[in-house]
């Protein structure tokens, strides 16, 4: 476990054991020249989607229990902008009874320590219920590998 | 996680109504959590143009987001219309704190509450300034400490 998120300077990419490189686009950019707030969450978004789809096999449409985003943080330690591409990096945070906790960070093409980190939580929930449901076991042993 | 009890609109001085559209509904029919991040970001920068004279282009000094969360309760679909609710919970020198409140039609209860925060910085060399006296101002109006 890689220092506190709050604290950018004690994460490096080797914090993350899950990284994918995401290049920006033009329309990332808003007209301060920088990357848009919002888009970070996309960026966070895409590297959790694909480790859950990749790693821990979610079927988002035919699973009966899936994970739903309840709460995301994030932190804006540097700039990005287009068109340089960004590294994701991703770690399992905290793994409950029925929501897994990720921490999250982007790096920039111009530095060891990160442009922005922060945190994305899933709960696992009953397609049809929409009620918390335990995290499937399969799943779960994914997730401590990668804590 | 947040247990805290569901936003309520008497909480927020400041609405504005959004269209949500067809692009924000995810692959489960409802708006995407990213998406709520667009709404935060149109609501506290209309604030900026409309209440605080904000000019994007122009100005010397910007906001630059330095953090912001995101607490989702309850789904919303297009085409439901919002009010993004919004008041400043914390005012500073250099940096303010939004409160953001996203209710779904005519509800009471928000669906989604979360912050952003904003620091003051000289568009030309990123330092962090004072917050400029007409965004001070605005924020003043809307300021709402427990």
């Amino acid at each position: 476990m890689g220092g506190s998120i709050s604290d950018p300077a004690a994460q490096n990419r080797e914090n993350f054991p899950y990284r994918m490189q995401i290049p920006t686009r033009w329309g990332d950019n808003d007209m301060l020249c920088h990357v848009n707030n919002v888009a970070y969450f996309r960026y966070f978004e895409a590297i959790v989607v694909r480790f859950q789809m990749q790693e821990a096999g979610v079927d988002w449409l035919n699973d009966p229990i899936s994970p739903q985003a309840v709460e995301s943080v994030c932190r804006f330690h540097r700039p990005l902008s287009f068109p340089e591409t960004v590294e994701a990096g991703l770690r399992v945070e905290r793994i409950g009874n029925s929501s897994v906790t990720f921490a999250l960070a982007l790096f920039g093409e111009d530095g060891a320590t990160p442009a922005a980190t922060g945190h994305f939580v899933h709960v696992f929930v009953d397609g049809d219920t929409l009620k918390s449901q335990p995290i499937p076991e399969a799943k779960r042993k994914i997730f401590e590998k990668f804590s | 996680m947040s247990n805290q009890q569901p936003e309520t609109r008497d909480q927020y001085p400041h609405f504005m109504t959004l269209q949500t559209r067809w692009m924000d509904n995810d692959i489960y029919g409802h708006i995407n959590n990213v998406t709520y991040y667009s709404y935060f970001d149109t609501v506290v920068n209309s604030f900026l143009i409309d209440e605080g004279g904000f000019d994007p282009q122009g100005d010397k000094v910007i906001g630059v987001a330095v953090e912001t969360m995101c607490s989702f309760k309850k789904s919303i679909a297009f085409p439901d219309p919002i009010d993004a609710g919004l008041r400043v919970g914390k005012l500073g020198r250099t940096s303010v704190r939004y409160e953001v409140g996203i209710f779904r039609g005519d509800e009471a209860e928000a669906s989604a509450s979360g912050y952003f925060v904003h620091v003051f910085v000289d568009r030309a060399t990123n330092q962090p300034v004072p917050i400029p006296r007409s965004f001070h101002a605005a924020f003043e109006r809307i300021l709402v400490t427990d």
